[in-house]
């Protein structure tokens, strides 16, 4: 866990609000991991997952308000982590489920556990990528219900994109999903990110972000 | 109490001694734990906080082990890091005014690892307002005066009376210093999501300095300002107006470092 600053390397739009930012500088983490960036929107820092893209640091970052615009146009930012506990799939094949702001994070975990990876997407993305996608609600839920053979699952996108997802997974597999609690300080300090679990409160900066679905939505 | 520099971590936000990880210790004068309960708290129900700009709001309720949770930690060794690189301030408080006591007595055994008490009066996240009732304030200060031979410091906030006569009513009873103030009962209405809890973060920084203006005019107590100080200038104002340390709370959700910035005032 430390202070630094990133400098960004590439800015790459995937549609007209989503973003890979990949930066100069690399950092040591694992998989769902993520960083506290500074904006001048908010007093408090927002949470990025960190993954890699072209071989760089990357992260995401779908434009949903100043912060995360303010995010897309720097060329430096202000950053502490590694934060979170790192994703440790089970064993077996599993497949990542993920919006386009994920990619960075998918390709992260693509390339350490060789799992499948599955983009949902509202529209067409603007590059090729190295991974199935489909475009659309119903596409995305046929794709969901035609997925068999997996051991796991682990989701990551908006709350609904989660709830959705694995409310078809849940019987296939085991599912986890990367939740998206709001955070102030990222190190387990605050406790503002807390999460009602079904084995007691959980701390997603700390415990998390990745939990099983059943330990919440039981 | 002598704070070199003179700049202490807020309870709440620091957590139990987390942000050493990311400032400097050398850069604080004191570090306060979170607030410790006679019982555990689970804390108040998701979600707990949203921020902008100029304010944060939060809902956390005290979520806390207990004492009796908290004693084992401290015998076990858990805190020792902590203790080795910073002064610590122990904060404390209850559903009720027996509460209050008894932690305080359970407290004694370890009151000399402590640079401070401070007595959090002023949650708005909870139902007790010990402020409300001057009477049983009192009584409360002076019995836990006679109980704890420690720095003593009363957290107080605007909900409840004058701070100045709070203060006045503290340094009476023995107590040596003041928290000026706490977070503030607030309200964040964002379409179907209301979010009641207290606000910190720059919104507080006037009410913080009238309350330090004129708890400084009436006592001599030790002041610690608490209430918006995100720079280095808005520090200096603290002082300026008779803060004999200032605390940092939101600001670190921001940035951290900002410690170690205005740290280098006082070298």
């Amino acid at each position: 866990m430390e202070n630094f600053s990133l400098t960004k390397h590439e800015l790459i739009q995937l549609t007209e609000d989503t973003f890979i930012v990949s930066f100069n500088e690399w950092i040591e983490f694992e998989p769902t991991q993520f960083i506290m960036i500074e904006t001048e929107t908010s007093i408090v820092r927002k949470p990025f997952g960190l993954g890699r893209w072209n071989k760089r640091l990357a992260i995401g970052v779908q434009i949903i308000g100043p912060g995360t615009g303010y995010i897309v146009q720097q060329n430096v930012l202000n950053a502490h982590g590694p934060c979170g506990r790192g994703f440790v799939p089970p064993g077996g094949k599993g497949a990542m489920i993920a919006t386009p702001a994920c990619l960075p994070m998918a390709m992260d975990l693509k390339e350490r556990h060789g799992c499948d990876v599955f983009i949902g997407s509202a529209e067409e993305l603007s590059i090729e990528i190295p991974f199935p996608l489909v475009v659309g609600d119903e596409p995305f839920l046929n794709l969901l219900r035609s997925l068999r053979g997996y051991n796991w699952f682990l989701i990551v996108g908006s709350d609904q994109m989660e709830k959705v997802s694995y409310d078809v997974l849940k019987d296939k597999a085991e599912v986890f999903v990367s939740f998206n609690e709001y955070m102030a300080c990222g190190i387990g300090a605050c406790k503002g990110c807390a999460k009602e679990t079904r084995t007691g409160l959980k701390h997603l900066c700390i415990d998390g972000p990745v939990l099983r679905g059943e330990e919440v939505w039981s | 109490m002598e704070l070199r520099p003179p700049i202490v971590i807020a309870s709440g936000i620091g957590g139990m001694g987390e942000y050493l990880k990311l400032i400097d210790p050398k850069c604080i004068g004191a570090y306060t734990l979170k607030t410790i309960t006679f019982k555990p708290r689970h804390g108040n129900p998701p979600p707990r906080l949203i921020a902008t700009q100029n304010y944060l709001i939060n809902s956390i309720g005290l979520e806390n082990v207990g004492v009796k949770k908290f004693i084992e930690e401290l015998r076990g060794q858990v805190y020792d890091e902590l203790f080795r690189k910073v002064k610590v301030i122990f904060s404390f408080a209850g559903e009720n005014f027996e509460e209050y006591l008894l932690v305080a007595e359970k407290m004694v055994p370890y009151q000399d690892r402590f640079a401070a008490f401070e007595c959090n009066f002023s949650c708005p996240n909870v139902q007790f307002n010990p402020l409300s009732n001057p009477t049983e304030l009192k009584r409360m200060l002076l019995e836990l005066r006679k109980r704890l031979n420690v720095f003593l410091i009363a957290k107080i906030g605007i909900e409840g009376g004058f701070v100045e006569d709070v203060a006045k009513l503290a340094e009476d009873c023995g107590w040596n210093g003041v928290t000026l103030i706490n977070t503030i009962r607030a309200l964040h209405v964002d379409g179907e999501r209301i979010i009641a809890g207290g606000v910190s973060g720059p919104v507080l920084k006037p009410i913080a300095l009238r309350a330090v203006y004129e708890v400084r005019k009436r006592t001599s107590l030790f002041i610690i300002a608490s209430g918006g100080i995100m720079n280095e200038e808005d520090a200096q104002q603290f002082f300026k107006v008779g803060a004999s340390a200032i605390s940092i709370g939101t600001a670190l959700y921001k940035n951290p470092k900002i410690v170690e910035k205005i740290a280098k005032m006082f070298y």
